[in-house]
């Protein structure tokens, strides 16, 4: 069974604008923020790296906000949805709100955020929403290898005492209360799971990324994110770190707006 | 907050010191082509370096297969004396021995012509 965007009852519309919405502002602030590497990061070749995972991001953004504007339908293309919208507009999760920090902390956010991705994607994989179902696939591939770079750098800042581990620690700790926000439930994510969009509720979602990650928070002896105390808030509210960060990625689309690049 | 670049990020300066040390990487272009040298990364183990590998060699899809192998295990021989012998060896190469000048030699002893091209 499959269902195109103009064959979707209005709830359900409603529920998948969200949840492409969700994604989309998670790669492309994750990506814009990591980014922010590209010249510094601590050696050339890891340089080369971080900067091109970022650019997947950007790329993942880029065809989300596409299918989101296919199923909105209001006029925006692509990237009048992803820069033409005030800070408070945006609904990435709260995890993302963080600036990327030092190198521990770029990595912490970026395991937390790319295993629920991972599970996110996942619950995508049968989706009757095809255009999302076939996206989800492309996507899952990109980030196999995301997961694993991250997984590696992860397990060397753990496992090496004294400044490394501790660096970890602590940044672990400032992310602690916002770790788990990526999968909280969204607005209308049951008439999603009705229409077999998406695989199951965010509770669920919740459940499968913890016993991903635990058993390397386990062997890692890393504390395990706290459950989420205000799902509501999850991915609203954002921090004063983003509005710079938003300052700065719609800078250029502000200097001549409705111009052709 | 770590905005500067470490001061040693500088090719090679430091690399030793921080665990840092050179793979080669040899791609494949496509399936059933030799493995040809790409160049090398600096990595601190066979992990990264593979992963670095992929950044620098294989992003573009421009290989189908990636060989990293640690400088230190690649055994070198570039010793002129063992490559490159001092004295004619020409005889050693498949091409052997110049033929035409004692053809021709041969031929204006015995008063015979040279044959002509055989006709296709």
């Amino acid at each position: 069974m499959t269902a195109l965007a103009g064959e979707l009852v209005p709830a359900t519309r409603n529920g998948l604008s969200l949840l492409l919405l969700a994604m989309a502002d998670d790669e492309f602030v994750i990506g814009f923020s990591d980014s922010e590497w590209t010249g510094i990061a601590p050696m050339l070749e890891e340089d080369v790296a971080m900067s091109s995972i970022a650019q997947d991001e950007l790329g993942h953004a880029q065809a989300l906000y596409g299918l989101l504007a296919e199923v909105v339908a209001d006029g925006r293309d692509a990237d009048a949805i992803a820069y033409d919208r005030p800070p408070e507009g945006y609904y990435h999760a709260r995890l993302l709100d963080h600036p990327r920090g030092d190198w521990a902390h770029t990595i912490a956010r970026r395991y937390l955020y790319d295993t629920a991705d991972s599970v996110r994607l996942e619950a995508l994989t049968g989706s009757a929403h095809e255009p999302l179902r076939d996206l989800a696939a492309k996507i899952r591939r990109e980030e196999r290898y995301h997961e694993m770079h991250v997984g590696a750098w992860l397990e060397r800042l753990a496992t090496t005492p004294g400044e490394p581990r501790r660096r970890l620690l602590a940044a672990l700790g400032r992310l602690a209360a916002d770790a788990a926000t990526v999968l909280a439930p969204l607005p209308g994510e049951l008439s999603l799971v009705m229409a077999g969009i998406v695989d199951a509720p965010g509770d669920d979602l919740d459940a499968r990324w913890r016993s991903k990650i635990g058993p390397t928070f386990e062997r890692l002896d890393l504390p395990m994110p706290p459950a989420l105390s205000d799902a509501a808030g999850a991915r609203t509210g954002h921090s004063d770190a983003f509005r710079s960060l938003h300052a700065e990625l719609t800078s250029v689309r502000r200097l001549e707006p409705g111009a052709t690049w | 907050m770590t905005d500067t670049p470490p001061a040693d990020r500088t090719p090679a300066a430091g690399a030793a010191g921080r665990g840092l040390e050179p793979w080669e990487v040899f791609r494949q272009e496509k399936d059933g082509d030799p493995m040809r040298h790409g160049g090398s990364v600096l990595a601190p183990d066979a992990e990264l370096a593979v992963h670095y590998a992929r950044e620098l060699f294989g992003r573009r899809q421009e290989s189908v297969r990636l060989w990293v192998v640690r400088r230190a295990d690649v055994h070198d021989l570039s010793d002129p004396d063992l490559l490159s012998p001092p004295l004619d060896r020409s005889f050693k190469k498949p091409g052997g021995y110049v033929m035409r000048d004692k053809l021709a030699a041969a031929r204006a002893r015995s008063g015979q012509a040279k044959p002509k091209a055989r006709q296709g």
